[in-house]
């Protein structure tokens, strides 16, 4: 039994930083319409941003905000310098496409060039409680709250301010976007800084959990991947729900596979969906 | 003629390469409405894009309010107080009647106005006011279009360009749509509409403008459809002379 609660917190844990990849994933694919592999390495690029700001002895609470400002801006500098370059020569979503995994391989040789190859982590004081026979540490009481309150803070963002809503009017419609008024590519540009401050935290609160190393952003987006298409893509709660129930598949199944398989287990749900259901669990439309 | 709203002269315009306006001159005098007809391909909705910042402009100049917009973004434009309501019933899906009415008023920040305009945008359109919570996606297609132009004149524009309105619209929906450009003209507001619906829309014009291969190949009033030339123009007989 406590290894089953175990197991599910486990899930869940992981699941809601996945939650945090997704999250800023789809928001950038349902309003630039591209798909942004190169996210996952924008989590890896903060968590060794992180981990550089604690070893220089910022402290904590420094090293969280710098991480994110310096993520949310190295996001946008991503679209401005490669995304919108592509853009402007009319390129296809699918060029696009291959752009944003060349990034992504280019971003993870950059940090295996810059940081090594070696594993590594960040200490860090980490008191452990009993919850229902199962172990939980304080840092990651700390992922849930957090990632909770950012989620339903994002929620508001889109739904009651101003430029969430003209965000959400550009991913309805660039088009008609433009005749009220509204600058697509401004909101592209906020959309990668939103999206990739996301990433940052989603990156320090990963580096924290489990260690660095420099493939780390590839495992990210696959998982972030699979977790917004579970979700339907086009719906930001879907890919929080599809997020967590690939921390529970891939934590679960390895109650009976050997624990180098979970990234293995992402695939094999990806694959599942994309197959008999693509348009995800919530995807009303495609 | 010397008070003329919108005054296009020698327009060329078109998308990248492809030029579709050879030279187009026409004007809009304050508290007309204007129509533009014309065959498929002809230029009438690049035409309006123009006039909106929408596409690529190569030669000639848009005058409005008598000064020179012709190099002028989208909202610098709307700002002076161009409206445009594009092609198909375009509004955004996902977000309700009130956003869609609110993004209509992107450009203006003073929240007591907007909530002006907007009870002025239900006088005319009550249905709007019902559906208020209701996503933009699930109104019907007359529906759809009169959020689309509630939403323009949420900015209080003087000039309004219509891209055929009564696209894909019931006979019903589409009397009703014109009716109330005529009651929000009465308002002041001057418009452009472009119609493939000749008959219809040559009703409630004061002038009519015949497009041909981008340029204009007649100019007059609601006597034009009695024009032997505009036969030869809808039959694709390239009637130069």
């Amino acid at each position: 039994m406590s290894v089953a609660v175990q197991l599910i917190m486990n899930g869940l844990i992981i699941g809601s930083i996945y939650a945090l990849v997704a999250t800023g994933f789809s928001l950038i694919y349902n309003v630039t319409k591209f798909v942004h592999f190169a996210h996952g390495s924008v989590v890896a690029f903060a968590a060794y941003i992180f981990y550089l700001l604690i070893k220089l002895g910022l402290g904590l609470p420094l090293s969280i905000l710098l991480t994110i400002i310096i993520s949310s801006i190295f996001g946008a500098a991503i679209d401005w310098a490669v995304y919108r370059q592509l853009r402007k020569r009319k390129a296809s979503a699918a060029v696009l496409l291959i752009a944003s995994i060349g990034l992504m391989i280019l971003l993870n040789s950059a940090i295996l060039a810059v940081a090594g190859a070696d594993v590594k982590s960040i200490p860090i004081n980490n008191p452990v409680f009993d919850v229902m026979g199962a172990r939980i540490t304080q840092l990651q009481v700390i992922i849930i709250a957090m990632v909770f309150v950012l989620l339903v803070g994002l929620y508001f963002f889109m739904k009651h301010t101003k430029l969430g809503k003209a965000m959400r009017a550009t991913a309805d419609n660039n088009a008609v976007a433009q005749t009220v008024g509204i600058n697509p590519q401004r909101m592209y540009t906020y959309v990668f800084m939103i999206g990739s401050a996301l990433a940052g935290v989603a990156g320090i609160l990963v580096g924290l959990e489990q260690n660095l190393f420099p493939e780390m952003g590839t495992s990210m987006i696959i998982k972030g991947f699979t977790g917004a298409v579970i979700g339907g893509m086009s719906s930001v709660p879907g890919s929080v729900a599809g997020s967590l129930f690939v921390g529970l598949v891939e934590n679960i199944g390895i109650w009976w596979l050997p624990s180098g398989y979970k990234d293995a287990i992402a695939f094999g749900l990806l694959f599942i969906f994309l197959l008999f259901r693509p348009k995800g669990l919530f995807g009303g439309k495609a | 003629m010397a008070n003329k709203l919108l005054d296009v002269q020698k327009l060329k315009s078109g998308y990248g390469k492809l030029e579709v306006l050879r030279g187009v001159s026409m004007h809009v005098d304050p508290g007309e409405i204007v129509v533009i007809i014309g065959p498929n391909g002809a230029g009438k909705s690049t035409l309006v894009k123009s006039i909106f910042a929408l596409n690529d402009i190569y030669s000639g100049s848009i005058n409005y309010k008598h000064k020179n917009v012709t190099k002028l973004p989208t909202h610098e434009r709307i700002e002076m107080g161009i409206g445009y309501v594009p092609q198909g019933r375009q509004v955004f899906p996902t977000l309700t009647v009130r956003e869609n009415l609110e993004m209509g008023g992107y450009l203006t920040n003073e929240k007591d106005l907007l909530k002006k305009r907007m009870e002025e945008v239900f006088k005319h359109f009550p249905i709007l006011q019902e559906r208020l919570n209701q996503l933009g996606g699930t109104l019907s297609g007359g529906q759809q279009q009169m959020l689309a132009i509630g939403r323009s004149l949420m900015q209080d524009p003087q000039l309004l360009l219509l891209d055929e309105p009564s696209l894909g619209l019931s006979p019903k929906a589409m009397k009703e749509v014109f009716q109330k450009v005529l009651d929000i003209r009465k308002e002041g507001c001057s418009f452009l509409i472009v119609e493939q619906n000749a008959k219809q829309a040559v009703k409630l014009a004061d002038r009519i403008y015949v497009l041909e291969e981008g340029k204009v190949g007649l100019h007059g009033d609601k006597k034009i459809l009695k024009n032997p030339k505009i036969k030869k123009i809808y039959l694709g007989g390239h009637g130069h002379d």
